[in-house]
């Protein structure tokens, strides 16, 4: 015989204690699993020690509230707030700022749990709440994001409803109903503010350490700073072509020139020279136009990622662009949002001076007293073989790639004499070290030459076709200058591996714990999940986070407006506010009216009633308003055509078989044809 | 700046028609919002300038999101009180000092449920709860202390909302056509009742006011209640083997001592004093299952006993 299996008694108990818990424990349990969410959302950008101390005084609390124990005293909070206020000096070094502020926020909603009484504090929780869950846009605003604290708000709405209903001990279903009914109602109010609230500048300058946080390309290089870059697997940018993409090995995204070189440290060229002496960029393109379109994340700089070379400007609205003598797009204020613009670039062409210019000569400074062994090298290779500059540089790369050199995200901290250790010693690094030596063996030789920053390659999503561009992609190739060709891109990164320009193989993707398992149990549905996830998130970005003014304009545009300002976006924001609000009254209007036709039409006929002067008040029958014409108009001609009428409209309510064709219609018709005594016959 | 509130709400509340029943439109009931309502407003501006500022498109969406919820919520909030009927039961007698009991039922006949409608008196803040079912009622129960003796109008009662997320008040005032009979209270420790008086034109009669089997016996008459039995010569009568049940005559009591709550003869001045001390009497009396009548300026009752006599006399005592 079969018994049911029983759950575990811990599991039973748990539950009749939990369905037994009193109205007010259970709020408060559940004003906690809110805090706690909001909280963990946050995790990654808090110091330990605040999420270990929420973590510890939300389960304290539980606790308290699971017995029915009193709070603790007020010394306790307010020893604690001491406490945390202390560490946070300690950790951030000031009390004022974005992450400071994240801190504390998050320390002040944990403490304030400590005497939450449910209902009173309801308040003061879901302000702070929404407060913490705003912060955390600061850090990320994917779609995961926005899905957890989707989460959050829906949970926080429901806590506060189920505060409201203040008899007995509601369901919390029901609260989760009524919150949920009241977001599904307000999204199209949101989507309505979202679309035609008018997008306008920062209203004061953002503090500056908004831009910590988010790493990406920095305007200057230094051995091992773009190790960090490389474990970093967000999105860079994302790149549509129109037509048919080039090869990997051609998508050079140009960032920041380096020409200037310190011993440790690679900067934007600053030339000692007058102006009209310095190098021009002097681009000059051939082959076919390639139209393209990026979507640039926040970066925080003012660069332009552009294909290598885009000879015009980028269409980006509302951005005054130019073009470097570095031959790199820069804006005039960086982008604190996320962008969108199209261009068209080449992978073919020349750029520099084809002669030696006196402008050459910035490109060919090294500092004194580093890497001694690389400019004794130099020398040999100048005395022993073929001098001419394209023969030197192929010499350099075929040592490259046949020295043993090797390519690896890891090759550890370098000395004072970086070029050297690299080139005769350890042969182990990445892109900026390779570049980096290459450019200082290349100045040995009195070849000019520089290093360049940017993104290189990316992957293509098969679903729609978009190159995904991550911050792991950035990169750093050299330029040689040589006489009759100009600058001549060279990537001594590829000499040593080649994989990495030419697409074969990516750096790996740090996946959880989940992904790691899809990933070994079927490799092709890991790509294919990952590949839709990726297209659902250029989605978002297409068309939440990149959401800007021009979209808005564009917008205006499409609905008929001429040359639309953001003034007439107030416009069409009022005019669908006093549509909206007109529909509301009229709603209400129709709501006063009385619905019921039947008793509708007996007001119609106790109004004929009135006017003939008869008593026929709102509580009248229609056997009374007859009783009533009869005595008044006995004699008059028309009193049994009304009578017999308001007999009908009594029986088709209340008789027990109204008859045969007795129905609203005809009654009303009749209505519409009846003939009502008149006061003056 | 007192002053002038109350007499707002007095001109407010005057103007209100009064009735037992009451149908909430939109035309009486108020909505404003309360000072929760104010800080989230609050906090959507910051949310939104921090939106504006940090160029937050989530940001954004989330601050009007909300904003849409509590757009939302202003109209859920309004519903809750609008469609429904208030309806009083006309309130039982109480005596003065204690509180009438002033039973509501509130009505829907929509189907939504309506949560977190409290009832009180307009002015005080002890709320009575109540939930209304989809399409059913809920009922409250509210006490009201009436100021002195007497019948007395209800005062403006209100129903009032915050539900769901508690940044509008949504509230209407009621004036109540019924009133409350308030009895005077009885006082706690009157005198003992006066003696009886001689019947009018019955001066021969023996003012004895002892009893016992000297007030007269019959036979038993149907109806005679059983206390009003003589047990002791019944069973006297049964042993000599009759059948026959005796009753003390009553009507020979009566009829010759009668007792008399008079107005005029509480053996105070006080009219308050006095009403408390013939309540507290009549209700001495009616304990003691004696008959009784009550004088009172401009009424006399005659003298009888049971609960519509007592009311009738409580009635007359409240109203003198």
């Amino acid at each position: 015989m079969l018994t049911p299996t029983t759950p575990a008694p811990w599991r039973l108990r748990v539950q009749s204690r939990l369905a037994a818990l009193p109205r007010d424990a259970r709020d408060t349990l559940l004003w906690l699993t809110l805090v706690g969410w909001v909280v963990l959302l946050q995790v990654e950008h808090i110091p330990l020690w605040c999420s270990g101390l929420t973590a510890a005084v939300l389960a304290w609390r539980g606790t308290l509230a699971w017995g029915g124990a009193p709070l603790p005293s007020r010394w306790w909070r307010l020893g604690l707030l001491a406490l945390t206020i202390g560490a946070t000096l300690l950790t951030h070094r000031t009390l004022f700022g974005r992450d400071a502020g994240v801190t504390l926020i998050v320390v002040l909603l944990a403490l304030k749990t400590l005497e939450l009484r449910a209902r009173r504090d309801a308040f003061v929780v879901f302000f702070l709440a929404l407060f913490t869950l705003l912060t955390h846009f600061f850090y990320s605003q994917s779609l995961l994001t926005a899905l957890g604290i989707l989460v959050a708000l829906w949970g926080l709405l429901t806590a506060l409803v189920n505060a409201h209903m203040p008899t007995g001990k509601p369901p919390l279903w029901q609260a989760a109903r009524v919150a949920g009914g009241m977001a599904l109602l307000g999204a199209p109010i949101m989507v309505v503010l979202f679309v035609l609230f008018p997008r306008v500048a920062p209203l004061w300058g953002i503090p500056s350490d908004g831009m910590t946080g988010r790493s990406g390309l920095s305007g200057q290089m230094q051995v091992g700073h773009i190790a960090s870059l490389a474990q970093d697997t967000r999105v860079a940018m994302r790149v549509r072509f129109e037509d048919t993409p080039p090869a990997n090995s051609d998508l050079y995204f140009r960032g920041p020139v380096l020409g200037q070189f310190d011993g440790t440290t690679w900067r934007s060229p600053r030339s000692r020279l007058p102006v009209p002496l310095q190098l021009a960029h002097g681009l000059r393109v051939s082959g076919p136009a390639l139209r393209y379109e990026v979507t640039l994340e926040p970066s925080q700089q003012p660069w332009v990622m552009a294909l290598d070379a885009t000879p015009q400007a980028p269409a980006l609205p509302g951005h005054d662009l130019m073009l470097t003598p570095t031959l790199q797009w820069v804006s005039v204020k960086p982008f604190a949002e996320l962008v969108r613009y199209s261009a068209v670039g080449h992978t073919r062409f020349r750029h520099g001076p084809l002669t030696a210019e006196v402008g050459l000569q910035d490109f060919l400074e090294l500092p004194p007293g580093f890497n001694p062994r690389l400019m004794a090298l130099a020398q040999r290779w100048r005395q022993e073989g073929d001098p001419s500059a394209p023969a030197l540089v192929e010499r350099a790369l075929n040592e490259l790639r046949t020295g043993g050199y090797l390519y690896t995200l890891e090759p550890g901290v370098y000395g004072r004499h970086s070029a050297d250790e690299f080139w005769f010693d350890r042969k182990l690094g990445f892109c900026e070290h390779i570049a980096s030596a290459f450019v200082v063996l290349m100045r040995s030789l009195d070849i000019p030459a520089r290093v360049v920053t940017g993104y290189q390659g990316g992957e293509r999503n098969p679903l729609d076709g978009f190159y995904t561009v991550r911050q792991s992609d950035a990169h750093a190739w050299t330029e040689v200058w040589l006489a009759g060709e100009g600058w001549v891109r060279v990537d001594p990164t590829a000499a040593v591996a080649p994989s990495r320009t030419a697409g074969l193989q990516r750096l790996a993707m740090p996946g959880g714990l989940m992904g790691q398992a899809l990933g070994t149990l079927s490799p092709a549905l890991t790509d294919h999940l990952r590949a839709a996830w990726d297209a659902l998130n250029n989605r978002w970005n297409q068309w939440v986070l990149n959401y800007s003014q021009s979209r808005q304009l564009d917008l205006l545009k499409n609905l008929g407006f001429a040359s639309p300002s953001w003034h007439d976006l107030g416009y069409v924001l009022a005019g669908l506010l006093s549509a909206v609000s007109l529909a509301g009254a009229a709603w209400a209007l129709w709501e006063r009216r009385q619905h019921d036709p039947w008793l509708r039409l007996l007001q119609q006929a106790r109004r004929q009633a009135q006017r003939l002067g008869l008593d026929a008040g709102p509580d009248t029958t229609p056997r009374q308003l007859a009783g009533r014409l009869q005595q008044r108009y006995a004699l008059h001609p028309d009193t049994p055509a009304v009578t017999a009428w308001l007999l009908q409209l009594e029986a088709l309510r209340y008789a027990p078989s109204p008859g045969p064709n007795a129905n609203l219609s005809t009654l009303r018709r009749a209505h519409a044809a009846l003939r009502w005594p008149s006061p003056t016959d | 700046m007192r002053p002038l509130k109350q007499r707002f709400n007095a001109w407010l509340t005057a103007r209100l028609p009064a009735t037992d029943s009451l149908a909430l439109t939109q035309r009486n009931v108020y909505i404003l919002p309360t000072r929760p309502g104010w800080m989230l407003a609050l906090t959507l501006l910051v949310m939104l300038v921090g939106s504006i500022n940090y160029q937050l498109n989530l940001g954004y969406l989330l601050t009007f999101l909300l904003a849409g919820s509590a757009v939302v919520g202003i109209h859920v909030s309004h519903a809750t009180l609008r469609g429904l009927t208030l309806h009083l039961a006309p309130p039982p007698p109480c005596f003065a000092g204690t509180a009438a009991q002033l039973t509501i039922t509130l009505s829907s006949a929509q189907r939504r449920a309506r949560h977190g409608i409290g009832v009180a008196i307009h002015g005080q803040s002890e709320w009575a709860y109540v939930d209304v079912p989809p399409q059913g009622s809920g009922t409250v129960t509210i006490g009201w202390v009436p100021p002195g003796r007497g019948r007395h109008s209800l005062p403006p009662l209100t129903a009032e909302t915050r539900f769901p997320l508690g940044t509008f008040r949504v509230w209407t005032v009621w004036r109540p056509a019924a009133s409350v009979l308030a009895y005077p209270t009885p006082e706690a420790s009157p005198p003992p009742l006066p003696s009886g008086t001689p019947k009018a034109g019955n001066a021969t009669a023996t003012p004895s006011a002892s009893t016992g089997e000297f007030d007269g016996v019959r036979t038993y008459r149907r109806g005679d209640p059983l206390k009003a039995v003589v047990w002791k010569r019944v069973a006297q009568a049964m042993a000599r083997g009759s059948a026959d049940l005796v009753s003390r005559d009553h009507a020979s009591v009566q009829s010759r001592h009668e007792l008399w709550l008079d107005w005029s003869h509480t053996g105070t001045a006080n009219t308050e004093l006095r009403a408390s001390r013939l309540t507290a009497w009549v209700l001495q009396a009616e304990r003691l299952g004696q008959n009784y009548g009550l004088r009172v300026p401009g009424h006399e009752l005659a003298p009888a006993q049971g609960s519509a006599h007592r009311l009738q006399c409580l009635e007359a005592l409240a109203l003198c």
